[in-house]
């Protein structure tokens, strides 16, 4: 059953050339582009559910068995997020349809948001690290040429730091696994799982282990390491910074859950502490952050960072219950972020601008949009019943559980500083009239393709958020089965190097 | 202000609104018998079993009652809701948000789960969120709204974390078995903890000093809102919850004088400002605080007979106050105002509301034969019943109470008697929807004075039953004989008159004497104001925009992170030191060396360029010699197209001099930095160095190239074969490159179709 | 000579950090070039050296004769290597884009996206009136 575990790499990667080579028909790349998003997320369906029924899938690349060759491999945390990649890869492509230019989409912006999905696809399914490395870099190039396509001014401004603190966090990862390999030997995630412990000198895996913290960390933009998130996703088109929101930060945090649960848990004290300090700043510099903005991108922006720090809490705590809010908080947060950031691009698109003090008056003049708002944003917020409400009580409930309290009401106090800035953007936006300086009504009404392209992935995505907030019992079970994997790796290693291929 | 539109549109989700609580209190009421024989109805679905969590709900007499007053004055609030909101274009909105939080009110008083409970709570929240903000064109009800959710969401969030603490000591998440079990929380070490989280929740929702605040400001609501959630239902949360807890958590020392204190300092507060107001529905807002200090106080206490005051207290105010918030709402709809300056001799034009606007007040004073005056009866005993400190209860009671009969007073009288007054419009009879509500309450508190037993039996001590966690039933009768409750209410009476007189007098001095005060809503300005403060200071400081900073971050926290790590753990190692190393390998090193210094120190682009050259080359040459040819070639290759690429580019780039060197101070810093930085990967260099290399991997590929791989290139035939998927991967990474960098010369932003 | 290479990684390691802090951009990318060669000197001398024999199974043989370097970490650095180039080639063009569009490579002057005036929230009492 390998070929389930190529499909999600390779159906982008097709998908890309194939937009590549008929982009002179404007038409044709269009369709192309969708259903290859659609045909992505088939396949993500289809290896969730595989792996549902029949366990850790592993997929031996070139037939070497591993340790040897490059293994591809699905748990069920691997395939959720390939499956949430898949998702919001397919809605947000049929977002872009509306609002990207042309100029973009003829110099090739399908083909580098069809790699970015393939990149990010391999790196959740690639049990090697060496080669997750690679799929780091495939993810960072595409993002490169989407952040900096358009040759706008805040773009290439943005362009410039996001790629120069990313190009270090690369440099970092790799000089890691360098070393890495020179003090166990291997590059196989499973093999390291063991590999690790065997090594005498434990205070160097210690050191490896902070250096791989940082370059992920980097990647997943934790305090003080995400300056290059506000300073750059608010520069380039919705689309591409509602992707970027979804995946590539989450892209780091996977890579931390996936280390830090399968190789580098042999000095939970030192690492496990220092990332649960590390979650406590991120979630409230991040917030702060927030508070001090106008600009919706720039407020959503920073409000990544900030939930960011509870996934991470997820991961520091490291008890079974933990994890299960670690996972489902990723899994919670990348939908209703992806989806604000699209809100916020109707919003543009309707309204004229992204900023608070020029908006005003939305509430009247687009209660659907308005309703479509509330959900993610109280969601966010983690307002019960929705699905941010689960994600947080279950972090809350486990930092409790360990006698956590600082973190349990630091995680709370955050909490309330996104209600906060969520309620803000309701009542700039949407209530407040809109100012005499505000900015003039859209160039044109929404035509009705328009309509169609861009309310019908927000209005999926408001559907699975509040799918999640009352239908959570199967949710928290899938999520306990997956934290349970992390937990316990035993599993992952033998389906790796024990079993032999399925 | 007509807009036939709106008014078609809000006539569906109005009377469905009437409908809904009509059947609701039908439904309520069927369950009287059984709830008040004692039998607790539960019903629960699964929703997070694997969390503990489940969508079940109870019926015991606290519940019914709150249950029934909640859908009781909606039906008449939905009546009186219609005719205020007339014309209104989102008349529907408005409906379907009152349904919206009628739904989640039921919802907190029946939950048994802690998380249901808490769902519907935040629920409430969110409503009145909505609902006060729903004149949200007015800046003032928008920042009301906000004030109220942010305030009332801190101490939700405080609550969650109490009632996930409580869950925890008493081995359950159903408040049903909380409460009936001998649940030990008491004895739990965490109890003050979860006792203080879970009152910051109650204290909040039900707007205790120093939380109060919100409430008044709410008033921006239009006034079926503050008359329903604002006054009967919604602020009664907190109390109901404190009710609930009350088994579980009453009793020891820090409950008692936590709720004493706070209750007592809130009830007598609130009416002395209560007292300041010249806009009645303020007023009428601050007597509500005053009303929920007076609960809370009674629930501190253990003694049956104080909570049997507190659950007859909490019907007597929710009838009266919605009553009066209704008859004030309708003069503000008849005149256009609510000062009570500039009202008077109303009663002409609407005799109807002036009796039942003086029907509620009598029982707001506590007059006899109003349920008010038993529920005042019943205050003094309960006062003098509680343990602790019945002298401080009782003054607190009787003064709360005297201000309250001077109110009352002033609501009833000031209004439609004396000398009328010119208004913006002409005044005359509200339509039957608004003024049905007051008469009817009105009627309800005279009836239930006159016959006080069936609501005692059936719906008071069921609840004060339920919350004291024993069965012992009150008498209710309207006559006590002369004891001395009735004592103490003919004191508070003449004070009262005596406030009423001298109104205008008390509000003018209590407003020169408590001018200056700090104010709850100017701490919470300070508060936000502090928070944003902080939050451009951090920013600011963090995300400075400059990219250096941001640099010289990331490479601090690795160089202290991985080497503070390292040193600390104990991973430092020092392999072997000077092999032998041929001079001419000496020279190349030593030649890296001196090329990366090169581009640091040169002025020139160009030598900085030679200087990354000679790097290149050296390590090439490193490659070469020790068995890695083709590297070296790569590298050599690599080397030429960027050499040739950065000549390219450099035509266009200015020379680099003039911004090649930061500040002296900034450059000893970097240099510091970097030496660390280097330092620390020397260190873990060596310190990989020094353990064995584990080369199974390495023997495995020398064994099976040929047989496996046909190759003889080792290295080859791992990049297209053990390991092709990088390989693959690395081609994409190229050919993206290749195609970004064209798109980004080719497309200029003028181009480009965004702003 | 694998100490000496740890050194010199040290030493290339410093040098690009020094570089990289640099408010011009083209400095930054003279440190990310330096960086790379440190990044691949520090896998190759984890990989442990061996002078003079590269990894080369003769004809006729099915595995090498005698010793040989590790290949692996070689192909790992050529991955490395091209990947680095493709990254350091689409930078400078970036660079290069960036100062065309900014009119500048002093990073500390590049303040489109994060304006130095930066915009003040509505001050705390956005809505405020004189409340009671």
């Amino acid at each position: 059953m390998s070929w389930l575990l190529v499909l999600p790499i390779a159906i982008p990667m097709a998908t890309a050339v194939l937009a590549l080579l008929v982009r002179k028909q404007h038409i044709m790349e269009r369709y192309v582009s969708a259903g290859g998003g659609a045909a992505l997320f088939v396949a993500t369906v289809v290896l969730l559910a595989a792996v549902w029924q029949d366990g850790t899938l592993v997929g031996r690349m070139g037939n070497w068995p591993p340790p040897f060759g490059i293994v591809l491999v699905a748990d069920l945390f691997s395939a959720v997020m390939v499956l949430i990649a898949g998702l919001t890869g397919l809605l947000i492509v049929i977002f872009a349809l509306a609002t990207v230019d042309v100029e973009r989409e003829r110099f090739a912006f399908h083909s580098f948001y069809h790699i970015l999905l393939g990149g990010v696809c391999g790196a959740f399914l690639t049990g090697d690290v060496f080669n997750l490395y690679v799929w780091f870099e495939v993810m960072l190039i595409s993002s490169f040429a989407l952040i900096a396509l358009g040759g706008e001014k805040a773009q290439l401004d943005g362009a410039v730091k996001y790629a120069a603190i990313n190009l270090v966090s690369t440099i970092l990862f790799l000089t890691s696994i360098g070393l890495l390999y020179g003090a166990t030997g291997t590059l196989n995630m499973a093999e390291l799982n063991q590999a690790v412990r065997a090594v005498e000198n434990q205070g160097l895996i210690d050191a490896i282990a902070i250096m791989f913290l940082i370059a992920f960390g980097i990647k997943a933009a934790v305090f003080p390491l995400f300056f290059w998130l506000p300073a750059s996703y608010h520069t380039p088109p919705v689309a591409v910074t509602a992707i970027f929101a979804a995946l590539m930060t989450k892209v780091g945090v996977y890579a931390l859950f996936r280390m830090f649960t399968l190789v580098f848990t042999n000095d939970l004290a030192l690492t496990h502490t220092v990332m649960l300090v590390v979650a406590a700043l991120t979630m409230i510099t991040g917030v702060l952050g927030a508070a001090a903005h106008t600009d919706i991108r720039r407020i959503l922006s920073f409000h990544i960072v900030s939930q960011i720090g509870y996934m991470v809490l997820g991961l520091a705590l490291f008890t079974p219950l933990a994890l299960v809010g670690g996972v489902f908080y990723l899994i919670h947060h990348i939908i209703v972020k992806a989806n604000l950031f699209l809100i916020g691009g109707v919003i543009k698109r309707v309204a004229g601008s992204f900023d608070l003090n020029r908006l005003g008056g939305l509430y009247l003049s687009h209660p659907v949009l308005a309703v479509m708002f509330l959900i993610p944003a109280f969601s966010l917020a983690g307002f019960p019943p929705l699905s941010g409400f689960w994600a947080k009580l279950i972090l809350i409930k486990a930092s409790l559980d360990l006698e956590e309290y600082l973190i349990a009401g630091v995680a709370l106090v955050v909490g309330l500083l996104t209600i906060y800035s969520m309620t803000k953007i309701w009542i700039q936006a949407f209530w407040k009239p809109l100012p005499a300086d505000g900015a003039p009504a859209g160039p044109a009404p929404l035509s009705g393709f328009e309509r169609v392209a861009l309310y019908t992935p927000i209005i999926v995505m408001c559907a699975v958020t509040v799918t999640i907030g009352i239908w959570v019992e199967p949710f928290f079970v899938f999520a306990e089965r997956a934290a349970q994997e992390l937990i316990e790796p035993a599993g992952y290693v033998a389906a790796v190097l024990g079993g032999g291929p399925r | 202000m007509a807009e036939r539109g709106g008014e078609s549109r809000g006539q569906v989700p109005g009377w469905a609104f009437v409908l809904l609580s009509l059947a609701g209190v039908v439904f309520a009421l069927t369950l009287v018998p059984r709830v008040a024989s004692g039998e607790v109805l539960r019903v629960a679905i699964p929703w997070l079993p694997s969390f503990g969590v489940q969508f079940s709900f109870f019926v015991d007499g606290l519940s019914l009652l709150f249950a029934l007053l909640i859908t009781g004055i909606g039906v008449f609030i939905g009546l009186y809701a219609r005719a205020y909101m007339h014309g209104h274009a989102q008349t529907g909105a408005f409906f379907c948000y009152l349904i919206f939080f009628q739904a989640s009110m039921l919802g907190l008083v029946l939950a048994d789960n802690i998380i249901t409970l808490f769902v519907f709570w935040e629920l409430t929240t969110v409503s009145s969120f909505l609902l006060i903000g729903f004149d949200h064109a007015s800046e003032k009800a928008r920042r009301n709204a906000w004030q109220a959710l942010l305030v009332t969401g801190a101490g939700g969030l405080a609550l969650l974390a109490g009632l996930l603490l409580l869950a925890q000591a008493g081995g359950s998440m159903e408040l049903s078995e909380l409460m009936t079990a001998e649940s030990g929380v008491q004895e739990h070490p965490l109890y003050l903890g979860i006792l203080v989280l879970i009152l910051l929740g109650a204290f909040t929702k039900s707007a205790q000093v120093p939380f109060h605040f919100w409430l008044p400001n709410a008033m921006a609501a239009p006034t079926p809102v503050s008359a329903y959630l604002h006054s009967a239902t919604m602020v009664k949360a907190g109390i109901y919850l404190l009710a609930r807890v009350h088994p579980s958590l009453s009793g020891t020392p820090e409950w008692i004088w936590t709720l004493t204190i706070f209750g007592a300092v809130t009830a007598v507060w609130a009416s002395i400002v209560a007292m300041r107001q010249t806009d009645l529905k303020l007023a009428l807002a601050y007597t509500t605080v005053m009303a929920l200090g007076t609960l809370t106080m009674f629930l501190g206490s253990e003694a049956h007979i104080a909570i049997t005051a507190a659950m007859t207290f909490l019907v007597v105010h929710c009838l009266y106050k919605s009553a009066l918030f209704m008859v004030i709402g309708i003069i503000d709809h008849e005149t256009g105002t609510r000062e009570v300056d500039r009202l008077g001799g109303l009663f002409r034009a609407m005799p109807i509301t002036a009796v039942a606007a003086a029907a509620a007040a009598f029982s707001m004073a506590g007059f006899p034969p109003f349920l008010g005056f038993i529920g005042k009866e019943l205050k003094y005993e309960g006062a003098l019943a509680v343990a602790s400190e019945p002298l401080l209860v009782a003054g607190a009671a009787i003064a709360a109470n005297a201000l309250m009969v001077g109110l009352a007073a002033v609501v009833a009288i000031r209004p439609f008697y004396g000398a009328p007054r010119t208004y913006d419009r002409t005044p005359h009879r509200p339509p039957f929807g608004m003024w049905i509500g007051p008469v009817f309450m009105a009627l309800l508190g005279l009836t239930f004075g006159v016959g006080p037993e069936y609501v005692g039996n059936l719906l008071i001590n069921p609840a004060a039953n339920a919350v004291a966690g024993i069965q012992k039933d009150v008498k209710f009768a309207l006559w006590h004989g002369v004891n001395i409750p009735l004592m103490m209410s003919i004191l508070t009476v003449a004070l009262g008159v005596a406030v009423f007189i001298f109104s205008d007098t008390l509000r003018r001095w209590l407003a020169s004497a408590l001018g200056h005060l700090l104010t709850g809503d100017e701490a919470y300005d300070g508060v936000k104001g502090a928070i944003l403060k902080l939050a451009d200071v951090q920013t600011a400081i963090l995300q400075n925009g400059s990219l250096r900073r941001y640099l010289f971050v990331v490479f601090a926290v690795t160089a202290a992170g991985v080497g503070g790590t390292l040193i600390a753990e104990g991973g430092m190692a020092w392999p072997a030191l000077w092999p032998d190393v041929p001079i001419y390998e000496w020279a190349i090193v030593v030649l890296i060396a001196a090329g990366a210094v090169v581009p640091m120190a040169a002025r020139s682009r160009l030598a900085g360029i030679c200087g990354l050259g000679t790097v290149g080359s050296g390590v090439a040459l490193i490659f070469l010699i020790y068995g890695a040819p083709d590297v070296a070639k790569t590298q050599l290759l690599v080397e030429v197209l960027f050499v040739v690429m950065i000549s390219v580019v450099f035509l266009k780039l200015p020379r680099f001099a003039e911004t090649t060197h930061p500040p002296k101070r900034g450059r000893l810093g970097d240099l510091t930095l970097a030496a660390i930085s280097g330092g620390v990967m020397t260190l873990m260099t060596l310190a990989v160095l020094d353990t064995p290399l584990n080369d199974h991997l390495t023997k495995y590929f020398e064994a099976n190239s040929v047989p496996g791989g046909q190759g003889g290139n080792i290295v080859n035939v791992i990049l297209v074969d053990f390991r092709a998927l990088d390989t693959f991967g690395e081609i994409v990474v190229v050919a993206v490159a290749a195609l970004g960098a064209f798109g980004l010369i080719k497309l200029r932003s003028t181009r480009a179709g965004g702003s | 000579m694998e100490v000496l290479l740890a050194v010199l990684v040290g030493w290339l390691f410093g040098a690009a950090v020094y570089l990289m802090l640099s408010r011009s951009l083209v400095r930054y990318l003279f440190g990310l070039v330096l960086i790379s060669n440190a990044a691949n000197l520090a896998i190759f001398a984890s990989g442990r050296l061996t002078r003079g024999a590269p990894a080369l199974v003769p004809d006729g043989l099915t595995a090498p004769a005698e010793v040989v370097a590790n290949a692996l970490p070689q192909a790992l650095i050529l991955t490395a290597i091209v990947i680095g180039f493709g990254l350091l080639a689409f930078a400078f063009v970036l660079a290069y884009r960036a100062h065309d569009e900014l009119g500048t490579v002093d990073t500390d002057a590049m303040r489109v996206a994060e304006p130095i005036a930066e915009e003040k929230p509505v001050p705390a009492a956005s809505g405020r009136e004189t409340a009671v």
